[in-house]
């Protein structure tokens, strides 16, 4: 058997190793290396921006514990910068598994670190099955959705809640999702509701949305974590998505020389294959 | 009429959603939420079947003793541990129910939610795999495809940005408007359209009773 | 007239609508009729629709001959059970992911009942793990009665069908562990699928089986096409059980689509042309909104 041959019939956990070591290499040695940031990140982060103080927010953690390397430093670095802006933030999951205890862990952290105080400056509203049924009756009352937060206090008990009734009251909803659900957040609270939107979703879910921010559906987009590192870069805290981009550089380009090797092996067994008759 | 009642229900059925998009909610109240709340109490139900499912499969195993039984046993025994504490009533014990400090919420986060993870990590591994195999510039449409994706690996990460703004540092907010926001959009726009296209079709094909496959009728 | 009744009773719907809707003056999404009038866009495209498809069925009921392009996926459904057949080796089914009200489902589970029939017909080994026990209800139905069908209500298996787990992931596990002993000669992949499209046709590639899927998402596409043999693409998924079965009245509606998306192209030209010259470019997207 050829050289060629041998590569174009390469066990595939020889793979498996390159990509481990490509992965692993760069967390030990981070190159640090410079980023862009795409105007979709840049729209969604200037429309937080623009809002005015003390604006309800609400934060969506639609996204199970599996993808959470790609998508918790969106909602990391977006609490930053509501929480650094003195913007009330509502959060809530549709998401039953890990979704609730995903959010809870997330808020408390970050709350802790700029000093808010819960149901005043932030609200945890947590899981509530039947999503479309959630989205479209909050349009109309909370309060009928979620008598009680995630903690079973009722919302009437809550001084953030008693200003905040529907989605009138709320300026801006940033959805950091894994899944179909930011379709739904799309096709029912925008649609019918006319309210302004962004989503932070895993990379194999960023294309599809793009046709959404043409349609102006949506503000902002950031996909995968190279979207959660630029959101990180715009709000000026450099953290584990910004750390996690040298390993993707380098898992890519493996993956790039991968298939400039099996194109040059497939022409070159092609062509012996020829010359052989 | 054992043909004909499931598809009168169907048929009812699709057409009371299709009344609750254009009734006024004002009049007729909450009808949507109504039928979706019996889906969800049609599926508490089934929810029964699933687990008289699981453990039968896993079961004939482990009585004879057949090969890998022990996994199987396994698998019942977890079933058993995260679902029985979950439905307990927490008045009871702190441990019960699927809070946080409960046992159902430890398995999670410390057994569930790992593993979920790692299996997600793995799709590293098979796209690298998978590229490696089957990415063949056959043609020239799969050359095309070929350095497309190239481009836009690259354009996704420092290092092949970096490479791009020094070759010319428009470029890659040329990638971003012409192949995310171009080509890429129309695709996915011609996809949908088509998709959606021939999901209401079927759903017209359902409510009609033409198509009776889904419910064991040739 | 099989179809004359629930026809009858759609068009009245519609009637009955229409000049309620048309009565409407505003577009406010206020509403104090007992109709949300700002959705009569969205009705009247869904009456036309409706009725391009019901048109088309009735043609093909009189007898006429409707052209339906060769789907290659599909044709080799019945040489894909074929090889299992004579390997010895079962052909496992997938119908997706996803809950049952997921169309994508219900197209999955209408292809899985031309499969039982051609596994019964072969009597081959069939596995159908499923994520939802009402998908379980539902696929367990299908099978048992398309070898009813065939003759062989024998040879069924209750756990043909079988819940093997709720948590995405779990069920992936468990599928890619059974593809790996049994290694069924072929894989049919057809619904919804998310993450798990890739893990899921990269093992079966590796257990040497022969792969056909099909979605509707399309961001798994590009998985399915590097790692299967054959995919159904987007609304080919909708149209597989229809294509199958060879009946000309499920081949109608396939007609009624085609009808369809000739009027969203014309009107995506026409409104792009509008909007690019400035000729009543709001007025058009109005026109489209759907609230």
């Amino acid at each position: 058997m050829g050289f060629w041959q041998r590569v174009s019939q390469l066990d595939r956990r020889w793979i498996y190793l390159a990509v481990a070591l490509a992965v692993i290499f760069p967390l030990l040695v981070p190159m640090k290396m410079k980023l862009g940031i795409t105007p979709e990140a840049r729209q969604l982060y200037e429309a937080i921006e623009a809002l005015p103080d003390s604006s309800v927010v609400m934060l969506t953690f639609d996204y199970y514990p599996s993808t959470v390397a790609e998508t918790r430093p969106m909602s990391i670095a977006a609490l930053h910068q509501m929480f650094r802006k003195n913007l009330k933030v509502i959060t809530m999951t549709t998401i039953p598994l890990g979704g609730p205890s995903i959010a809870d862990r997330t808020m408390r952290e970050m709350a802790e670190l700029y000093h808010k105080t819960y149901g005043v400056d932030y609200v945890n509203l947590g899981f509530k099955a039947n999503y479309t049924a959630v989205l479209l009756g909050m349009g109309s009352s909370i309060e009928s959705i979620y008598p009680s937060d995630q903690y079973g206090t009722p919302l009437a008990k809550l001084p953030l809640m008693q200003t905040v009734k529907n989605y009138d009251q709320i300026s801006f909803i940033f959805i950091v999702a894994d899944n179909g659900i930011v379709d739904n957040w799309i096709s029912i609270v925008n649609a019918q509701f006319s309210k302004p939107m962004g989503a932070g979703v895993t990379a194999v879910m960023a294309p599809k949305f793009y046709s959404y921010v043409q349609a102006k559906q949506m503000t902002g987009l950031l996909g995968g974590m190279k979207g959660a590192a630029e959101y990180e870069m715009l709000v000026n805290k450099p953290a584990m998505a910004l750390i996690g981009m040298d390993s993707q550089s380098m898992a890519h380009l493996l993956i790039i020389g991968f298939v400039i090797a099996g194109n040059v092996a497939y022409f070159m067994t092609r062509k012996k294959k020829e010359s052989n008759g | 009429m054992k043909t004909k009642l499931p598809i009168a229900i169907a048929f009812l059925s699709g057409l009371a959603m299709v009344a609750v998009f254009i009734l006024n909610p004002e009049k007729v109240g909450d009808m949507e939420g109504e039928l979706l709340q019996w889906t969800t109490v049609i599926g508490g139900f089934t929810l029964l079947l699933g687990v008289v499912s699981i453990v039968r499969v896993n079961w004939r195993p482990v009585v004879r003793r057949e090969t890998g039984w022990l996994n199987n046993a396994a698998l019942i025994l977890s079933v058993a541990v995260m679902a029985i504490p979950s439905v307990l009533p927490v008045s009871w014990s702190p441990l019960f129910g699927t809070d946080g400090g409960s046992i159902y919420d430890w398995f999670f986060i410390n057994l569930s939610a790992p593993m979920m993870a790692t299996m997600f990590a793995m799709l590293a591994f098979y796209v690298a795999s998978a590229a490696f195999r089957a990415f063949r510039a056959r043609n020239a449409e799969a050359t095309l495809l070929l350095v497309t994706a190239t481009i836009v690996m690259l354009w996704r990460v420092p290092v092949g940005e970096g490479l791009f703004v020094a070759i010319n540092p428009r470029l890659p907010n040329l990638i971003n408007t012409y192949v995310m926001g171009g080509v890429n959009v129309a695709v996915q726009r011609g996809i949908i359209i088509g998709a959606a296209l021939g999901a209401a079709a079927t759903s017209l094909r359902i409510m009609l009773g033409i198509e009776r496959t889904y419910m064991g009728k040739t | 007239m099989r179809l004359a009744r629930p026809v009858g009773l759609l068009l009245l719907l519609i009637l009955l609508l229409i000049p309620e809707l048309l009565a409407a003056n505003g577009a406010s999404s206020v509403e104090t009729g007992w109709f949300r009038t700002y959705r009569i866009n969205a009705v009247i495209v869904a009456a036309v629709f409706s009725a391009a498809v019901l048109y088309y069925t009735q043609r093909a009921r009189r007898g006429d001959k409707l052209f339906v392009r060769k789907i290659a996926g599909l044709d080799e459904v019945e040489d894909a059970v074929g090889r299992a057949t004579e390997m010895g080796r079962p052909v496992l089914f997938i119908p997706g992911i996803d809950e049952i009200d997921k169309i994508d489902t219900l197209a999955g589970l209408s292809i899985l009942g031309r499969v039982a029939l051609i596994t019964a017909r072969y009597e081959t080994p069939l596995y159908v793990p499923v994520r939802y026990p009402m998908v379980l209800a539902a696929a367990q139905e299908v099978v048992q009665q398309s070898y009813i069908t065939e003759g062989r209500a024998d040879s069924y298996n209750q756990d043909m069908v079988c819940y093997v787990a709720g948590e995405q992931f779990a069920y992936t596990a468990t599928v890619n562990g059974y593809m790996m002993r049994e290694r069924p000669a072929a894989n049919i992949m057809m619904g919804a699928f998310y993450a798990e499209s890739l893990l899921l046709a990269e093992t079966g590639n590796a257990a040497g089986s022969i792969q056909i899927a099909g979605t509707a998402q399309p961001e798994q596409l590009p998985f399915f096409i590097a790692a299967c043999d054959y995919t159904l693409m987007g609304e080919e998924l909708f149209a597989a059980s229809a294509y199958l079965s060879h009946e000309p009245l499920m081949l109608g509606g396939l007609k009624g689509q085609d009808f369809m998306k000739v009027l969203i192209i014309a009107a995506i030209l026409v409104g792009t042309f509008m909007v690019t010259t400035h000729l009543g470019g709001d007025w058009m997207r109005s026109l489209f909104e759907v609230r």
